[in-house]
């Protein structure tokens, strides 16, 4: 039986763009997202949060509220019990209700339970929080002085030797790199050195994060919720409340949005916690407000990049330094950011230092690539500037030293198969490229890199008695991967594709499932979906070689049909798949097919991104003119879905380089916590995206598969202030390029 | 006699609500009451459209719809309304058959709130551009898409027309009767005329007035107060006069910014570009050139403008009126020339003598629905010139000492703006940004008074477009 991979294949549905599964659910306001859940009871929860950036807390006084009539349960930190829990989760307890300490403003201290919303809030009113206010710290170049107020006094830096003495809120010291970057660096001609500074930026999913909890007095619970990972919600809801892992079963509402803010818990612990304690189903649902102030934005940075180049373009040395802040915790993306700093280029002497740097922030959260643009921003600057002084075209230099098929990578392995060339190339022939400019015009090249997940993952098909297909995924759906797990269904099974129905299973129909996260579903659920139709296929070709008498070897499956083949399979007539499943119950039961599989060999994913913009010299306000995203997907399944996120990767990461950013006040609160001052873009603020699709197949997955989702958004910040600094004639070296910050720039 | 019952209709099936919390809004209404949760709250402050609906009103006997944030629209807003919601279209509809056709939602979160934004513009029955397009979007927060595919799809949606409705069941639902719901404690006042607004205000000074809720809604979903008793403006027949005469525009104060397009579009286009600029279509559509003045806001963006044309306001308190220069309405951070139980009823604008010239800029962060960093306005008359700046104090205000250093040139024009103003740095812009800004505004003003080519400048008047 053909079943293993088909390089070059003769694809019948792949690459065609069906209407998804969930379309018209989501025109007509059908579709179930987290907050649309309700159940019989119901209770109304809130949560207390703190006003103060660090503060001790002394105590928490919640018999008043309790008094309040309507109120049905109040939690605090005591409804934790702290010592029960996995060392590596007591960040995400703390996280979720404080402790000892508030961290950050908006960190939860106590919520309640109570019949409405009014009675909740007024609940929330009652409860007396005794704080010891502490000095604060929310930049994270000040967070690394020695003067700094400490937020752990147990962090000593890891990745030092020897391990200092002296606690700090520099939380680790990473490093990757080969070859020698002083002597790349005495080789050079031409040397460039900067600083660059990028401040954080919200996912801005535009639905807050949103759970009913259910838990009935026999310690069996329910959830929904609005995650990445339902599988990670159980697990660490259950873990925090100390519940068995299989008592809770959490089923993933429809999700508008997450970029990674949506793969850790906030709200479900506690949601579980009230529960249990009000005997009642509870709903927490933030408002726009806590979702700013107490989910997980991205990191704000610093980063030093130099790079070293001979006459000819050749890049002799790089190095670079990296400190994130990921908030009040340990665990910014500054490793992974490290990884990915140089990983475009194919260097000698390479060097990348990363610092993970504590403030009193939120805890930061993934978002798409995390890490990766904030480096990339440098790089992509001094690159250019490189090519500036170099007298060279921007992609010609990229293209002297881009990574290919055999590099070494600068963290590490050795690069197989991928399409940065390619990319490359198709940029220097993009329209967009020769496009003339105008006076306060200027245009920005950039590329990126993400390294794409595989993971955990679980799939189960089971073939209907019609000879319909309903497919069984544990990894939500967030940017219509319904429809490439039914693609790959019907393709591999030779069946039409609305003949598969794709829902993302509960916690309890499926093995574990790790997190929608690193662009990994349309690589590891295909694969696993792709494995699990090779399962039922197996099946049905032994149902069909029984039904004719023949050895199961003795028949293939091709275009949907069970045939006999070979020398002794006698002249049956082709069986279609609705034949054999017809017949299920009389040949052996139910026909169904499973994968169970921790998935590898996700391929890496470059992008080239051109951007032109114009820059009014007198309010410094950027207007982006043209924007063309080209990018490598492997194989793309649904087009129309990988230029989805492509164009989207590049709109969020458009929006981050010209005016999104977290504005803290002297008060260590958060200014601007809400759409109406952080300014995602609009309609009217972005040019229609263009896109071009490279394949340059992953030999990991059968079909060539290569996530697509993060890589779009890496090389926007280096684009966009590359493309600004041509246009000012200085070089952009904050982001947000905000209108202030350019017209300082160009008044010099 | 009062009637003590709001009445609207639901998607042509009426509705009669007799127990209405004066706070509701009509997203509350709809996800909790009515538990239709196809309406998404994204928000809560009007920001990103998740919660957009269609408004159906009557207006000069024929049957309008316009998109509304429902977060912010109050329950005592929607007596004699229509509203229609995501739920109400059934799938077929031809914004909802081309946003599936070309794949325009990711999440799909965002998009009940973009279909009944298209909704509304398909009602219209009009061509469209990408920049007509932009504008009926710029209230629809998308985080998914970078809008292209939706964008496709609304434009290609407009190639089927509407189809016809009937204009007479709403129009019936349109009287004359004031409503009152409530106790003298906690009521939703609904006046219907001058006289009985001027009544009941004089009898509950300390009832908050919601015109168009766009600022008042926040008070409630965000600021979290408690207002018990409710006086709303939009049923009142004389405020929502508008009247172009040939020395100028009478505004009732209850008329929207979307009603006021046309007439300020002939007053001047420069005036027409600055509706255009402030919120979104669903803020305009709610949002009253009455509230912007009475609201007192530093940063209200009609106020510079009128201040420049040297419009008056009328105020009522009782049977007694009076008028007054706007510009001597505001006397500082929240606090006007305005007695307890008087309301703004009219707003005077002079029309522009054909020989003086008149220029109004905002510059945001974003062109679309943002508040602004500097709002100036300028008019340049045979009596002198009449410069007028929001953002740039505490409250709208005129730079009388840039209007008499202009006789001595430019540059000590752009030294006395340093005198009339000393604006705050905030996170919207600091302080030198602001003066910066405000010098390049008078600059640009001066330039287009004199016919200069304005190569050198691009401050925003027009939303551009790129295809």
């Amino acid at each position: 039986m053909p079943l293993d991979a088909k390089p070059g294949m003769d694809f019948k549905v792949i690459g065609t763009r069906p209407v998804r599964p969930d379309g018209i659910d989501k025109v007509t306001g059908r579709a179930r997202f987290g907050a649309d859940f309700n159940m019989p009871g119901q209770l109304t929860g809130r949560v207390l949060r703190s006003p103060h950036a660090h503060a001790r807390v002394k105590s928490i006084d919640v018999s008043q509220a309790l008094k309040l009539q309507g109120v049905k349960a109040v939690v605090t930190r005591d409804d934790f019990n702290a010592d029960a829990v996995d060392p590596a989760l007591m960040d995400v307890l703390v996280n979720v209700m404080a402790r000892d300490k508030v961290l950050y403003e908006g960190h939860a201290v106590a919520a309640v339970a109570a019949v409405d919303a009014p009675t909740a809030r007024q609940a929330l009113k009652l409860i007396k929080v005794d704080y010891e206010i502490l000095p604060h710290v929310t930049d994270v170049e000040e967070a690394m002085k020695p003067s700094a107020p400490v937020l752990h006094a147990d962090m000593f830096t890891d990745g030092v030797e020897p391990r200092p003495t002296k606690a700090s809120n520099i939380a680790s010291r990473v490093e990757f790199g080969h070859g020698d970057v002083e002597a790349g660096f005495q080789q050079a001609d031409v040397i460039v050195e900067r600083e660059f500074r990028t401040e954080a930026a919200h996912q801005g999913y535009i639905e807050p994060h949103a759970v009913v909890a259910s838990m009935g007095a026999d310690g069996y619970a329910e959830m929904w919720c609005c995650t990445q990972g339902h599988f990670m919600v159980r697990n660490i809801s259950a873990h925090l409340n100390g519940v068995d892992v299989s008592k809770l079963r959490v089923t993933a509402s429809e999700i508008g949005g997450g970029f990674g803010g949506k793969t850790t818990v906030f709200l479900e612990p506690v949601a579980l916690a009230l529960s249990r304690k009000a005997n009642r189903p509870v709903k927490l649902v933030m408002t726009r407000d806590e979702v700013f102030r107490a989910s997980g934005p991205t990191s704000s940075s610093y980063v030093k990049v130099k790079i070293g180049a001979k006459k000819d373009g050749t890049i002799t040395g790089a190095y670079a330094e990296l400190a994130y802040q990921g908030g009040a915790f340990r665990g910014s993306p500054v490793d992974m950011g490290a990884m990915c700093t140089y990983a475009c280029y194919d260097l000698k002497n390479v060097q990348v230092v990363g610092y993970d740097v504590v403030v009193n922030r939120p805890k930061q959260a993934a978002y798409r690539a995390p890490g990766a643009p904030q480096a990339a921003f440098g790089v992509e600057s001094v690159i250019d500037e490189l090519a500036q002084k170099l007298g060279m075209d921007p992609i010609d230099l990229r293209l002297k030293n881009a990574a290919r098929d055999g590099t070494k990578s600068s963290y590490g392995p050795t690069f197989g198969p991928n399409g940065l060339i390619q990319t490359l190339e198709a940029a220097k022939n993009h329209p967009n490229y020769k496009v003339k400019l105008g006076p306060h015009q200027g245009r920005g090249v950039a590329v990126g890199f993400w390294f794409n997940f595989g993971g955990q993952t679980a799939v189960s098909m089971n073939v209907n008695i019609d000879g319909s297909i309903a497919l069984a995924v544990g990894t939500p759906d967030i940017g219509g991967s319904r429809a490439s797990m039914g693609l790959m269904a019907a393709e591999e099974l030779g069946i039409a594709y609305d003949k598969v129905r794709t829902i993302v299973a509960d916690t309890a129909s499926l093995g574990f499932n790790d997190v929608t996260e690193g662009s990994r579903v349309t690589f590891s659920s295909g694969l696993a979906t792709v494995q699990a139709a090779r399962d039922a296929i197996k099946k049905m070709c032994g149902r069909a070689a029984q039904m004719w008498g023949i050895p199961e070897d003795a028949v293939e499956w091709k275009d949907g049909h069970a045939h006999p083949a070979g020398a002794n399979a006698g002249n049956f007539p082709p069986m279609s798949l609705a034949d054999i499943a017809k017949d299920a119950g009389n040949t052996g039961g139910p026909i169904a097919g499973h994968c169970e599989v921790n998935a590898e060999g996700a391929g890496i994913s470059f992008a080239t991104h051109l951007v032109d913009v114009e820059v009014d010299p007198q309010t410094g306000r950027t207007q982006v003119l043209r924007y063309t995203v080209i990018q490598d997907a492997g194989k793309a399944i649904h087009p129309t879905y990988v230029e989805g996120q492509y164009q989207g990767g590049a709109a969020q990461g458009v929006g981050w380089a010209l005016n999104e950013e977290y504005i803290y006040g002297k008060d260590g609160r958060l200014q601007n916590a809400g759409f109406l001052d952080y300014r995602i873009p609009v309609c009217s603020d972005l040019p229609m995206i263009d896109t071009v699709i490279i394949e340059v197949p992953n030999p990991g997955h059968p079909y060539g598969v290569r996530g697509v989702g993060e890589t779009g958004i890496v090389p926007p910040l280096g684009a966009v202030g590359n493309a600004v600094s041509h246009a000012c004639g200085h070089r952009m070296t904050v982001v947000p390029m905000s209108p202030p910050r350019s017209l300082k720039a160009i008044k010099g | 006699m009062a009637r003590a019952c709001i009445r609207f209709l639901r998607n042509g099936e009426p509705v009669t609500l007799t127990d209405v919390p004066p706070m509701q809004t009509l997203l509350d209404y709809l996800r909790l009451t009515q538990r239709k949760t196809g309406t998404k709250e994204g928000c809560n402050e009007g920001d990103c459209g998740a919660c957009t609906v269609a408004l159906g009103s009557i207006r000069n006997g024929a049957l309008v719809y316009e998109p509304v944030n429902a977060c912010i629209q109050l329950m005592g807003q929607l007596d004699g309304k229509e509203i229609i919601t995501v739920e109400d279209l059934d799938g077929n509809h031809p914004v909802q058959t081309a946003l599936v056709k070309h794949h325009a939602s990711q999440c799909g979160f965002c998009t009940p709130g973009f279909v009944m934004s298209l909704f509304t513009l398909h009602e219209k029955a009009a061509k469209q551009t990408r920049a007509g397009v932009n504008e009926y979007l710029a209230g629809n927060l998308c985080r998914c898409t970078g809008y292209r595919p939706i964008v496709d799809a609304a434009l290609e949606a407009l190639n089927t027309p509407p189809a016809p409705r009937d204009a007479a069941a709403l129009a019936a639902l349109q009287d004359a009767q004031d409503i009152f719901i409530g106790d003298d404690e906690s009521f939703i006042a609904s006046p219907a005329s001058l006289d009985s607004l001027a009544e009941i205000y004089e009898s509950f000074p300390d009832a908050t007035l919601v015109a168009g809720a766009t600022d008042v809604g926040l008070w409630i979903t965000k600021q979290m107060r408690t207002l018990p008793r409710l006086i709303f403006l939009n049923r009142v027949r004389e405020l929502q006069a508008l009247h172009d005469g040939p020395d100028g525009l009478e505004i009732g104060a209850g008329v929207t910014y979307e009603q006021a397009e046309e007439a300020f579009s002939a007053l001047h286009p420069d005036m027409a570009r600055l509706l255009w600029r402030i919120g979104s279509k669903q803020v305009r559509a709610s949002g009253t050139i009455g509230g912007n003045i009475a609201n007192g806001s530093p940063i209200g963006d009609t106020p510079p403008a009128l201040i420049a044309l040297g419009a008056t306001i009328e105020l009522r308190k009782g049977s007694h009126t009076r008028r007054l220069k706007l510009e001597d309405f505001f006397i500082a951070y929240g606090k006007q020339d305005r007695q307890p139980g008087e309301f703004v009823s009219r707003i005077f604008v002079p029309k522009i003598n054909a020989k003086a010239s008149f220029h109004a800029y905002k510059i945001s962060k974003r062109f679309d629905q943002d508040i602004s960093a500097v709002c100036g306005a300028f008019h340049f008359a045979a009596d002198g010139p009449r410069i007028a700046f929001g953002g740039m104090a505490a409250t709208p205000k005129r730079a009388r000492k840039t209007e008499a250093a202009l006789a001595q040139g430019l540059e000590a024009a752009l030294a006395a703006l340093a005198e009339d103003f000393t604006p705050l740095s905030d996170m919207r812009a600091s302080a030198e940004y602001r003066l910066e800004t405000a010098r390049a505004l008078l600059k640009k003003a001066l330039m287009e008074r004199d016919g200069l080519a304005l190569t050198q400048t691009r401050v925003l008047a027009a939303r551009e477009v790129v295809l």
